[in-house]
């Protein structure tokens, strides 16, 4: 992808920032991640173990976990899986929401290909989200099982966590009635406090990010939050651990880039065109404020609650714009650009994305008051608009330059 | 120190030629197809002007659309950043610039020459030149009469399609239902003033706004614009060089 978008954008006069930036032997070996992932996943189903697929961060894992079953998520970044999509959603809603779909419902006959793990599940765990994913997720029932787990939009009430708690004990009874395990309150908290460690292990990466220059790319950095919950939570860690001592020994050199806070939508695996053209555009981005990003690990889960209460107090706290009012992103946003010293944030939305399309306006007028300047790309799973967003990178970084 | 901009635009190439700092010749050509012999003609065009070989120049830059296809050139520039260099040269005063081109529309807002934010419409032709073209060439008039024919209507058109292949089929229904060619030309140039001033707006530009691009020789397109955002526009004598212009004085204060 990368080759391709440099040779469309013929970009022989712009310094290649991958040249100079360390090449690390941990993300190299994730290239072979995938299909040692696939074999552990079908020996596990073959041994009777049940594997669910899901979509959103506000799925607990540790309810997964502690209930004896594997995850893989199940979020589409693939461009030819969309056409598949076609045939029964609407042509304008997002392209996550097309390109999960095609890929689960694609019988091959149309020769596109899905990767292998999204025919791999025994139950999908689905959440009550924006419009477009929950209107999706009763059309997906009729392929695989779906489980949905509704969400509260007004999180900030009292009420809204009562309800968040139940629905989470009705997951957790749907999770045994599944694999016929019991899920235990001790279960749950080993499963808490191993996701927590999770969680510490991305801080101190991002930790390192905040070293000027920055020691490690954002694309190379979103080789691996893509493969976050795809991985077993223990092969996951084995590789941050190493991608940490790697990054940690590496003396960054060359001049100073602007450092770039991507804020929006998620990037699922096979989608990183945006921040492929901003380093190439010779930025650097430094932290990501999205569901590949912070959002996903930034909150701990208490380890010292009752372990529900705990799960539910913490995932509700997501600031995903499907909640209102959710001004605990515009502030998160704030406090991440003050600490990782952003340069500008370059606002990346899925088109018809509309909770975080709407939300820009708000995040716009906040970084605007505090001085920062943004950047609004607006973009699908498509090539054809590279060279319109190469030229807006390119005026953004000569402005922050 | 001699330096050449050079603007490989998506309609026009544009070149201007300037020695220490002051603009000495200028052209302006159509692209066609292979944008990167249109960029060396006019590059030779202002050369042969100037009556200067190319080992006298210092420095060449390229902007527009083509610019990092130009290999000869020292460094391509996005021409957000020569727009707003070009304008600044031209008028100092100035802290707002709307660019319609033939394909797409920025507006941008500067201090001192810098920009310091801007918004591009590029993913539609609707407030573009070709908007123009196409909806022109449904009411059967040359682009060039659109403002003249606009200027005589005292009840024009309204335009509301946002997509130009839909608007083409609203002039066609317009023209059905009897509306005149005047009433109908003064629509489709409200229609794109209305779209460009929202840009405007979203940027806050409320004085010293620059008009620039190909579409700012559109008399009635400026007085549109003026009208829609209440301020008076400027508007170089040139208004399409502003990006070579700026380009060539890349390295200059």
């Amino acid at each position: 992808m990368l080759i391709l978008i440099r040779k469309r954008l013929n970009m022989h006069k712009i310094p290649m920032l991958f040249d100079k930036m360390h090449c690390f032997k941990s993300l190299e070996n994730l290239k072979s991640a995938y299909i040692e992932r696939i074999h552990q996943v079908s020996d596990e189903r073959r041994s009777g173990k049940k594997s669910v697929g899901t979509f959103c961060l506000f799925v607990p894992d540790e309810i997964i976990f502690a209930a004896g079953a594997d995850r893989m998520i199940l979020c589409g970044g693939k461009n030819d899986t969309i056409s598949i999509a076609e045939q029964y959603l609407p042509r304008n809603i997002c392209p996550l929401v097309k390109s999960s779909f095609g890929s689960i419902v694609n019988d091959g006959c149309s020769g596109v290909k899905s990767c292998s793990h999204f025919s791999m599940v025994d139950m999908i765990v689905a959440e009550n989200t924006c419009d477009s994913k929950k209107k999706m997720y009763e059309l997906l029932d009729n392929y695989v099982p779906t489980y949905v787990i509704d969400l509260p939009q007004r999180p900030d009430t009292p009420e809204a966590l009562k309800y968040f708690v139940t629905e989470l004990d009705k997951f957790r009874d749907a999770m045994e009635q599944l694999t016929g395990n019991k899920v235990t309150n001790e279960r749950l908290r080993q499963e808490i406090i191993s996701s927590n460690e999770t969680r510490k292990l991305l801080h101190s990466l991002y930790e390192l990010r905040k070293r000027d220059p920055s020691p490690i790319s954002g694309v190379d950095m979103l080789k691996i939050l893509q493969k976050q919950y795809f991985l077993s939570p223990g092969e996951l860690k084995e590789h941050l651990r190493m991608l940490i001592s790697e990054v940690e020994s590496v003396e960054p050199e060359g001049a100073h880039r602007p450092r770039i806070m991507i804020s929006g939508c998620p990037m699922p695996g096979g989608n990183t065109k945006v921040p492929e053209i901003i380093e190439d555009k010779g930025g650097v981005i430094v932290v990501e404020e999205s569901c590949t990003g912070t959002r996903s690990f930034w909150d701990m889960v208490d380890e010292d609650k009752e372990p529900m209460l705990a799960l539910a107090e913490r995932y509700i706290e997501i600031p995903c714009s499907c909640m209102s009012p959710n001004d605990r992103r515009i502030d998160n946003i704030l406090e991440l650009a003050r600490d990782f010293k952003v340069d500008g944030v370059v606002y990346y939305t899925l088109q018809f994305c509309h909770g975080y399309n709407i939300e820009k306006y708000k995040v716009q007028q906040a970084l605007k008051k505090a001085g920062i300047p943004m950047l609004f790309v607006e973009t699908d799973y498509s090539n054809s608009d590279v060279e319109q967003i190469g030229l807006r990178v390119d005026a953004f970084m000569e402005m922050l330059s | 120190m001699i330096s050449v901009g050079l603007d490989a635009g998506s309609a026009t190439t544009k070149a201007v030629l300037i020695k220490d700092g002051r603009k000495i010749t200028q052209t302006i050509r159509p692209t066609a197809f292979d944008f990167i012999s249109a960029a060396e003609i006019a590059y030779q065009e202002v050369l042969d002007h100037a009556g200067i070989g190319k080992k006298d120049v210092d420095h060449v830059y390229a902007t527009g659309y083509g610019r990092n296809s130009i290999q000869f050139a020292d460094k391509a520039i996005s021409e957000i950043t020569t727009h707003a260099k070009g304008v600044y040269h031209l008028y100092p005063e100035v802290n707002g610039i709307i660019d319609i081109g033939g394909q797409d529309s920025k507006v941008i807002s500067v201090n001192d020459g810098k920009v310091t934010d801007f918004l591009m419409n590029d993913k539609c032709a609707a407030g573009t030149g070709k908007f123009l073209e196409y909806t022109a060439r449904a009411l059967e008039v040359p682009i060039d009469d659109l403002g003249s024919l606009a200027f005589d209507s005292e009840t024009p058109a309204s335009i509301t399609s946002m997509c130009t292949v839909f608007a083409e089929s609203e002039v066609i229904s317009l023209r059905t239902r009897g509306f005149t060619k005047q009433d109908i030309a003064a629509g489709i140039i409200e229609s794109i003033a209305r779209r460009v001033a929202v840009m405007a707006r979203q940027l806050e530009l409320k004085q010293n706004v620059a008009f620039v691009g190909g579409v700012a020789k559109n008399t009635a397109i400026k007085s549109a614009l003026e009208k829609e955002l209440g301020i008076s526009l400027y508007v170089p004598a040139e208004p399409q060089i502003t990006g070579a212009l700026g380009a060539a004085l890349y390295n200059s204060n």
